[in-house]
């Protein structure tokens, strides 16, 4: 009887297990996706095989944001204080987006080699934290 | 008061570290003095700690802006309950601060364990003075809260207008008393493991801390999600973010534990499992308020800038290490007492939710660290996106809501088929017809009628389950029902409060069905009495609106509502321009009723064009996830209330305690 009984379970679990793992793997499929600095991407030997979509991370460059007229979004170029990316947006940029606000886009290169996000962050480091302005 | 402050620090690390060594080796030799003298020293660290927390705060009142916390956190102009709420604005405050409540937590634990449970307190008390000895170690060293300038500003930078909210004053101290009160059960684990004593009184003694905790985290992570809502302007509650999940995923194995300790407490079985659950609760506590507080996951290769991780790393290790190594060398003593009944059973739908429960902790945790892992291993970031933790936990919710709502149906040990059958009855059909009518009535979105008709079904047998439950009384008893059905929940205390979580519970997966299967959003960039539609709603501009106030300049767009052309109200979505130099904020406005909420905000202004750039969003049934939450919470609370069980048997404990001593 109880052998019959942990036999039951056991195979549940293995079930709930092989479950887990399915679930997972799919995904884990459509979700990973890299979070580089602006050199990384730029060094395109290692972007090669990493799938389409990147987060690239890096400061807003001060005097480099163009605001669409008419229509929310704008243009404007992320550094990592070595190399450039030239970024457009289309979407509303959040409160946090100003010259020199560290950023995270989120999309794909485009063949005009700019790269067109479909995701900002603009630095809000945690939610607790203050901004970073230290008294000079 | 700075200097004062700094001194109190350092000697309550004294103190603390004291605590640690005397109740240590007080309790391996039993030495009555020795442990009495660490139980005295964890109350003067409550002291010192308070007084340190009262110097800090004193600082932030004065505008003393040559401390740097003070000059980071805080301004002249910032309104008294946020100089209160500065105390956990920053790094070295929040570690202050969760100092502060350990020490709390300990201190009541001595108090009211003093004359009970003598075996197992040194241990405990050794346990908690090891955990604060460590955030001492760190305001000490290492996130100073008392650190001086080179020379004094004249105003404070001011804490972050997002954190400027009614919500970020309740929330991190929620979660906080959560995270910190993960401690205590993990304290008298250990103890029961130090000391061999592994009967039930560690988890019974513990069990209302426990609840406790779990109520504060969950009410934590609640409030963190009503404060994004409407603080944030993106018209979402949850978003997947580290921080989020730090403080869901002991949530998750703290669910755990509450449901399987009652197997422990009827059959004896499952021992090791709970012992690893509190243990696992409490590392991942410490790793969530480590993830809070360092971001470590939120930035590229950050790992290296947090001074703290190393430190954190070092002691999250130490901690696994100890406790790990104690549960292995107790294993023997730890078998089981007896076995499973049968398949069918209450006991074994227990087993599967705490399979399911620490499955998805460890989901969310494999994803939330995912970033990490792979820059170390393979010395590239790569991050997990919301997708993965919805695909993941979407089928999980609704597997666990399957089991809430079959577990009252099936009776502890064994239960007979033909009783299943009758019981299972009329929520079955309940559920079968809740679906048909959401297909009737045009829903086609599978997971939003599966979640609804699973939500119906959870509510009739649990309403049900009162239902019999007052019958059965009425029989013994002759009572009238409404008496029989209060005389049975003031009996079982635990029992109903834990169905009316599960209501509260159910409640709020309605609502996260609801508001994200069937949002809509629409934007619109508007003259002057121009209007655009969201949903049956329609919004018309009507004017600019500005409004001055101390601390900030506030500029808004007033809109009229209009609901299939009747006029139901006007809105005034817009922007704060903080005078301490701050970014501009969204300042969110939402017209909400029970089925929907019209979450609207302004994204821009064109002062010469007069033309606001407008966006709206249609949640609909969003609110259920705060009522629900309400339940829950209310179900939480009765569940800790007193029993009369419970008085008997601590009643009977201190006689025989006194027999013993008389003896």
């Amino acid at each position: 009887m109880a052998q019959r009984i942990s036999r039951k379970i056991v195979i549940t679990v293995v079930l709930l297990v092989a479950g887990f793992a399915v679930l997972f793997s799919v995904g884990l499929k459509g979700s990973l996706v890299y979070y580089l600095t602006v050199s990384e991407f730029k060094d395109s030997g290692r972007r090669s095989d990493l799938g389409d979509n990147f987060r690239v991370n890096g400061i807003v460059k001060a005097g480099s944001i163009q605001k669409h007229q008419g229509a929310p979004g704008a243009r404007f170029v992320l550094t990592d204080g070595k190399q450039e990316l030239s970024v457009v947006y289309n979407k509303e940029v959040p409160d946090t987006f100003v010259d020199g606000a560290e950023a995270v886009v989120e999309g794909a290169l485009g063949a005009d080699d700019v790269f067109a996000a479909q995701t900002l962050l603009a630095k809000c480091p945690s939610k607790y934290e203050a901004q970073n302005r230290q008294p000079r | 008061m700075a200097e004062f402050g700094t001194l109190c620090l350092y000697l309550a690390l004294a103190t603390s570290g004291w605590a640690l060594i005397a109740s240590y080796n007080g309790g391996r030799a039993r030495l009555g003095e020795l442990v009495l003298s660490a139980e005295r020293a964890v109350y003067a660290t409550w002291v010192l700690v308070l007084l340190a927390v009262v110097s800090l705060e004193y600082c932030i009142f004065t505008d003393q802006f040559g401390l740097e916390y003070v000059a980071s956190y805080s301004n002249r102009a910032l309104p008294k309950l946020y100089k209160i709420t500065a105390l956990w604005g920053g790094q070295a405050g929040s570690l202050l601060f969760w100092e502060f409540i350990l020490v709390t937590y300990a201190s009541l634990i001595v108090l009211t364990n003093r004359r009970l449970n003598r075996p197992l307190l040194p241990f405990v008390v050794a346990t908690l003075a090891f955990v604060s000895t460590f955030f001492l170690g760190l305001v000490n060293f290492m996130a100073r809260p008392f650190v001086r300038l080179a020379f004094t500003p004249e105003d404070g930078n001011g804490l972050n207008p997002q954190l400027q909210n009614v919500f970020m004053a309740i929330h991190p101290p929620c979660l906080y008393l959560g995270y910190v009160g993960l401690t205590l059960p993990f304290a008298f684990a250990m103890a029961a493991l130090a000391t061999g004593r592994l009967d039930d009184t560690w988890f019974r003694t513990t069990r209302r801390w426990t609840i406790l905790s779990w109520f504060f985290l969950g009410t934590g992570i609640l409030l963190g999600g009503w404060w994004a809502y409407v603080e944030l302007g993106w018209g979402g509650y949850w978003a997947w973010d580290p921080v989020e999940n730090a403080s869901l995923i002991p949530w998750l194995t703290c669910t755990a534990f509450l449901h399987s300790v009652m197997i422990e407490e009827r059959k004896k079985m499952l021992r090791v499992w709970n012992l690893s659950l509190v243990i696992m609760s409490f590392l991942l506590a410490i790793l969530g308020t480590f993830i809070t507080r360092s971001g470590v996951i939120s930035s590229v290769h950050s790992f290296t800038k947090s001074d703290i991780g190393p430190v954190f790393a070092g002691f999250l290790g130490l901690c696994t290490l100890v406790s790990v190594g104690l549960l292995l060398y107790r294993l023997p003593e730890l078998k089981s007492e007896h076995r499973l009944d049968s398949f069918v059973s209450r006991e074994s739908t227990f087993l599967f939710n705490n399979l399911i429960l620490v499955g998805a902790a460890f989901t969310v945790l494999w994803g939330t660290l995912f970033p990490i892992i792979s820059e170390a291993v393979r010395g590239v970031k790569i991050t997990v996106g919301p997708p993965f933790f919805n695909q993941i936990m979407v089928p999980i919710a609704l597997a666990l809501v399957t089991l809430a709502g079959i577990c009252p149906t099936i009776a502890w040990r064994r239960a007979s088929a033909l009783k299943l059958m009758e019981k299972i009855q009329v929520p079955f059909w309940s559920l079968v017809g809740g679906a048909v009518a959401l297909y009737v009535a045009g829903v086609r979105d599978l997971y939003a009628i599966v979640a609804f008709s699973l939500g119906v079904f959870v509510i009739t047998t649990t309403v049900m389950e009162f239902f019999w439950g007052a019958r059965s009384r009425q029989k013994v008893t002759g009572q009238k029902f409404g008496p029989a059905l209060l005389s049975l929940v003031d009996r079982n205390k635990r029992r109903y409060g834990g169905f009316v979580v599960h209501l509260g519970f159910v409640l709020i997966l309605i609502g996260v069905t609801g508001s994200s299967a069937f949002k809509q959003e629409g934007t619109a960039s508007l003259k002057r009495g121009e209007s655009f539609s969201v949903g049956r709603y329609t919004l018309r501009f009507e004017d600019m609106v500005s409004r001055d106030s101390p601390n900030a300049e506030f500029m808004g767009a007033r809109l009229a509502i209009l609901d299939g052309g009747r006029p139901v109200g006007t809105l005034v979505p817009g922007q704060n321009f903080y005078k301490a130099g701050q970014n501009p904020s969204t300042e969110v406005a939402i017209h909400y009723t029970l089925r929907e909420d019209l979450y609207t905000i302004m994204t821009g202004f064109d002062p010469q064009e007069g033309r606001a750039t407008l966006k709206a969003y249609l949640n609909p049934l969003i609110n259920w996830i705060w009522i629900g939450g309400g339940v829950l919470i209310l179900g939480a609370w009765f569940a800790m209330l007193p029993d009369l069980r419970d008085r008997r048997r601590d009643a009977e404990a201190r006689l025989a305690e006194a027999e013993t001593r008389a003896a």
